[in-house]
């Protein structure tokens, strides 16, 4: 095949590109999730209002 | 109600949309893979070489669908944007905002490959020639579109801010269109003709049209994944992404 290397970068390049896509958008979702996860456990954490708080009342 | 009308409103209920989004997407990637596969194996292996360009043309098969796709991505956006600024519309200001980077990735495979193409044919990597720049010019747009989206804090606002940049950036897209026409340009005219007789010999067009509907597939894919991700990260502090995300870990 002539002008192989040229042929290979090209299409190298259409694949690293969408590939990357692929994946970027990928692990945006995972962050997002985790994101909400963590905020979820953060917010289940943290005493409910009006709750009695034991370590003051002592 | 009219049922199709029905679908569109509930499509715009964050979470119906996610669940639309996480699907179908696989769906659009899927195809799209395929149908790539099947269009760059006729690329390469079945399409004889340009009787002047040797197999160096085989670039052709995914520069052409990519350039394609870098102005229909831009159309795209530009009109989810005019109906988002028009109705207010949210899912069509995640959908405008998701075109972009999607826009982007084919504008630069674009003009990649085709330096790459240029390189051995005319004998250098770039040139500033029309075509090039303007192809160039709407690469910068789209930056510029996703730089705008997020440098406002406010999705809302920072959609309506970008989405007024994209309407403005379509007067560009009949400028590269008709670029090759207009100006002396080194870029080749137009040899590539939905309606009418294509210059190229009809043996080279079939894995051509097989790359145009394979990236078509693919961007379906791409987009609906990268609004499902815009539309959690907007809706991150509410209930059933919290939920989603409880399934998921």
């Amino acid at each position: 095949m002539s002008y192989l290397n040229y042929v290979i970068a090209a299409y190298a390049v259409f694949v690293i590109v969408l590939g990357w896509d692929f994946v970027a958008t990928r692990l945006q979702i995972r962050r997002e999730l985790r994101g909400a996860r963590l905020r979820a456990e953060r917010e289940a954490a943290r005493p409910r209002k009006g709750a009695a708080a034991s370590e003051l009342s002592r | 109600m009219n049922p199709i009308i029905r679908w569109f409103h509930k499509l715009g209920s964050p979470p119906y949309f996610d669940r639309f989004a996480a699907r179908w997407a696989p769906w659009g990637y899927g195809l799209g893979l395929l149908v790539m596969a099947w269009g760059l194996y006729g690329a390469l292996f079945q399409v004889p070489a340009d009787y002047q360009q040797g197999d160096s043309f085989r670039i052709l098969y995914i520069h052409v669908p990519s350039a394609w796709m870098s102005m229909a991505v831009f159309a795209l956006m530009a009109i989810y944007a005019a109906i988002a600024l028009v109705w207010r519309i949210k899912l069509c200001e995640i959908l405008a905002m998701a075109c972009a980077p999607i826009g982007a990735a084919f504008t630069l495979i674009t003009l990649l490959t085709g330096s790459i193409w240029g390189k051995p044919m005319w004998g250098t990597w770039w040139d500033w020639d029309p075509r090039l720049t303007t192809e160039l010019i709407l690469l910068f747009l789209y930056l510029g579109v996703i730089g705008l989206y997020n440098a406002i804090d406010d999705r809302r606002a920072a959609a309506r801010a970008a989405g007024l940049l994209a309407i403005v950036g379509v007067v560009l897209l009949p400028v590269i269109r008709y670029s090759v026409v207009w100006w002396n340009s080194l870029h080749q005219g137009q040899t590539i003709r939905l309606l009418g007789e294509s210059s190229m010999d009809s043996s080279m067009i079939p894995p051509l049209v097989w790359m145009i509907v394979g990236t078509k597939l693919w961007f379906i894919g791409a987009l609906l994944t990268r609004a499902r991700a815009d539309n959690l990260r907007r809706e991150s502090g509410k209930g059933w992404v919290a939920e989603l995300a409880r399934g998921k870990a």
